[in-house]
């Protein structure tokens, strides 16, 4: 399916991702090198130790005092925590850091693996574009407005969760 | 190898196995799969249904019968789920997604056969005949 900048960021809307920057790309399909594994296997391990400048968006992973370690430390990635490639290996892709981010498995990973899909008979396909290395959506990272201009109970909670106030 | 060998084989690399969900009939999951024009579950996942409802290693999963709660993390999403959303896709014709990792998605046809999917276009990159195999290449990924 051929999309347009428009109709990809709706696409993206529609599977909670309306956050997302996109780029334009014409994929160049490309041969991966031999050792190719090898080297992205070093290469995530680089990347989970690059990630302390990100401590921001670490804090709104909710995770537990061993999964934020290991990921510090970058001995392993959590669970439901995936690595991906802005430009896929295969269309031409880079097997750099600038070329990688992290987001959330489900439904993030998945959802972004559905985008490019229906996108794979397109001449020019649009890519997720992340500004950061850890992609969090609003909904993630955030309680909304908050107080009383929230929209609903749920974001006026979680407002209250993140301001550290009681939710009376 | 057996299913049992397979999951002691898988836990001792540190899977997470779930346990069998008690509220799911696997001949419903198996009209559904037949209403969305993919194959049935094959013994080899019936065997694996028996014993378990889905599995996580990292990033990797296999997904099961019904959606697994992982308490604050999101839930793990059923293979009924993930096949109705990949509907229509030329690529899948005939076949069943049964697990994915962050580089390959993982699929069986009507045979029993599996093969190995990448994730840009859902083109086969490999072929397995057997399943057990092709569950531990999927897993395998999701710890590197």
């Amino acid at each position: 399916m051929q999309l347009n900048k428009n109709t990809a960021l709706e696409r993206l809307g529609t599977l909670g991702m309306d956050d997302m920057p996109v780029m334009e790309y014409t994929p160049k399909r490309s041969a991966l090198a031999p050792d190719w594994f090898k080297k992205y296997c070093e290469l995530r391990r680089e990347f989970l130790s690059s990630l302390t400048d990100c401590m921001e968006e670490i804090a709104f992973m909710n995770m537990s005092q061993n999964d934020f370690m290991n990921l510090m430390m970058g001995r392993e990635l959590p669970e439901n925590l995936s690595i991906r490639f802005k430009i896929p290996l295969l269309w031409g892709g880079e097997l750099k850091i600038d070329n990688m981010f992290l987001c959330m498995t489900f439904p993030v990973s998945y959802n972004l693996d559905r985008f490019i899909i229906d996108q794979s008979d397109a001449n020019t396909v649009f890519l997720p574009d992340p500004k950061k290395k850890i992609y969090l959506t609003t909904h993630t990272g955030g309680g909304g407005v908050g107080g009383n201009a929230a929209s609903d109970r749920l974001s006026q909670s979680a407002f209250n969760f993140m301001s550290g106030r009681g939710n009376e | 190898m057996t299913t049992t060998e397979f999951l002691s084989l898988i836990k001792s690399r540190g899977a997470t196995i779930f346990p069998v969900a008690q509220n799911v009939n696997l001949s419903i999951v198996n009209t559904n799969l037949q209403n969305m024009r993919v194959a049935i579950l094959q013994p080899f996942m019936i065997d694996l249904y028996n014993n378990c409802s889905g599995i996580t290693l990292g990033s990797a999963c296999i997904f099961g019968p019904s959606e697994i709660d992982r308490g604050i993390k999101y839930p793990l999403p059923s293979l009924e789920k993930i096949n109705h959303d990949m509907t229509g896709n030329k690529n899948l014709f005939g076949k069943t997604v049964f697990g994915r990792n962050d580089l390959f998605w993982f699929a069986f046809d009507v045979n029993g056969t599996c093969f190995m999917l990448d994730n840009l276009t859902l083109s086969v990159l490999r072929k397995y005949d057997d399943p057990y195999r092709a569950m531990i290449d999927c897993l395998i990924v999701g710890k590197i």
